[in-house]
């Protein structure tokens, strides 16, 4: 499935098109990006990703967006379902490399938690990050992820194997940091009435 | 892709699945007793869609997948799926359908059988689970086999008036190979 707006203070998630297929195929071709963790995809020819953007269109279990700043892709999102319904992963959350440092990353991540537990009523959040993404670790303690497992030896580069932490993000936790954050403003008072 | 024939201790082996299998596994899938631990106990159970999905696990190039049989027949399934080849990393699991035949020790041998073939044939480094902590018949298969807790998952899934937690595991060729 494709995402819908969510909106941000800085970066607004929105539906991807084929015209962002290049960006993301130069996102993915990023060294930089490509040490955060895993790929949405390799690097491939226009027409295999054209394939790609209908089948996570078709996608029933995951949710794709486009993250945008200032009229133009800056990243992307993709999430997907458990088959417990209270739970979801999020899988990618990537920032291009030359918008680091402007807090894009967190704007778009704390607008896409308040879409998750403010809107679509999840408990959880999941993510795997590498022990050495610093810039991840620091947006996901920023949240309010905690950690509740260690995979050793899992991600292969520079000619050796890192661990990778896996993160939680419980609703409980949301309510208690950031129930400021609403998306709609608050029914009038007798508006059932 | 469809795993080959293992044959393994006490009338257990692992062998590839056929369409047949495939068609036991939607009427397993249904069951209570067979399901305490797997959701959702709906979904498209025809023969058609079974048919679909046996093709497709089939084709894929990133997933090993066995039927588990015992004393001839087929009770059950195995593999490792999302086998990222550059890592050399993948996620297994087990499914046993016929409950009867549960504590018999087929489980602990399909884990075995399955886990010496990742490092011997496929060449993994690591190979990791998700295993409800109540699940003990299961976990206990698994640590037979290798596996080690690397982190718990509290909350994963409501059953019957209380929550299931989710235990983390992972094996490394050194692990095996060791205790071996």
């Amino acid at each position: 499935m494709l995402g819908g707006i969510v909106l941000g203070n800085k970066a607004t998630l929105r539906t991807p098109t084929g015209d962002d297929l290049p960006f993301f195929n130069a996102l993915m071709a990023d060294m930089r990006v490509r040490r955060e963790g895993q790929v949405w995809h390799e690097p491939a020819t226009a027409a295999t990703w054209k394939e790609r953007l209908t089948e996570a269109a078709k996608e029933q279990n995951a949710v794709l967006w486009t993250i945008e700043a200032g009229g133009a892709a800056v990243g992307l999102a993709l999430v997907t379902w458990h088959s417990e319904p209270g739970h979801c992963d999020l899988r990618h959350l990537v920032i291009d490399p030359a918008r680091w440092g402007k807090g894009l990353g967190t704007d778009a991540a704390i607008a896409l938690h308040r879409y998750f537990f403010d809107y679509l009523d999840k408990r959880v959040v999941a993510v795997e990050i590498p022990v050495d993404d610093e810039r991840a670790l620091r947006i996901a303690a920023r949240l309010g992820y905690t950690e509740f497992g260690r995979g050793h030896e899992v991600y292969y580069r520079d000619g050796a194997y890192t661990d990778k932490l896996y993160l939680r993000f419980d609703r409980e936790t949301w309510n208690a940091s950031w129930s400021h954050e609403r998306e709609y403003d608050p029914f009038p008072d007798g508006v059932e009435r | 892709m469809l795993g080959p024939r293992i044959a393994g201790r006490n009338g257990i082996e692992l062998r590839p699945p056929t369409l047949e299998d495939q068609k036991r596994h939607i009427t397993w899938v249904a069951q209570p007793e067979v399901t305490r631990f797997w959701a959702p106990r709906h979904g498209d159970f025809t023969p058609e869609r079974a048919e679909e999905r046996f093709k497709r696990l089939a084709e894929r190039t990133d997933a090993i997948y066995w039927s588990i049989a015992y004393e001839g027949e087929t009770v059950g399934f195995t593999g490792i799926d999302d086998i990222d080849w550059v890592r050399r990393d993948g996620e297994s699991g087990l499914f046993i359908g016929r409950h009867d035949l549960y504590g018999r020790g087929i489980a602990t041998e399909a884990v075995r059988l399955r886990t010496r073939f990742a490092w011997t044939h496929l060449r993994l480094h690591r190979v990791h689970n998700w295993i409800a902590l109540q699940n003990r018949g299961s976990r206990r298969a698994n640590e037979k086999g290798g596996y080690v807790q690397i982190g718990l998952y509290k909350g994963y899934a409501y059953r019957s008036g209380g929550w299931l937690d989710d235990w983390m595991g992972e094996v490394s060729p050194e692990r095996v190979f060791t205790r071996e």
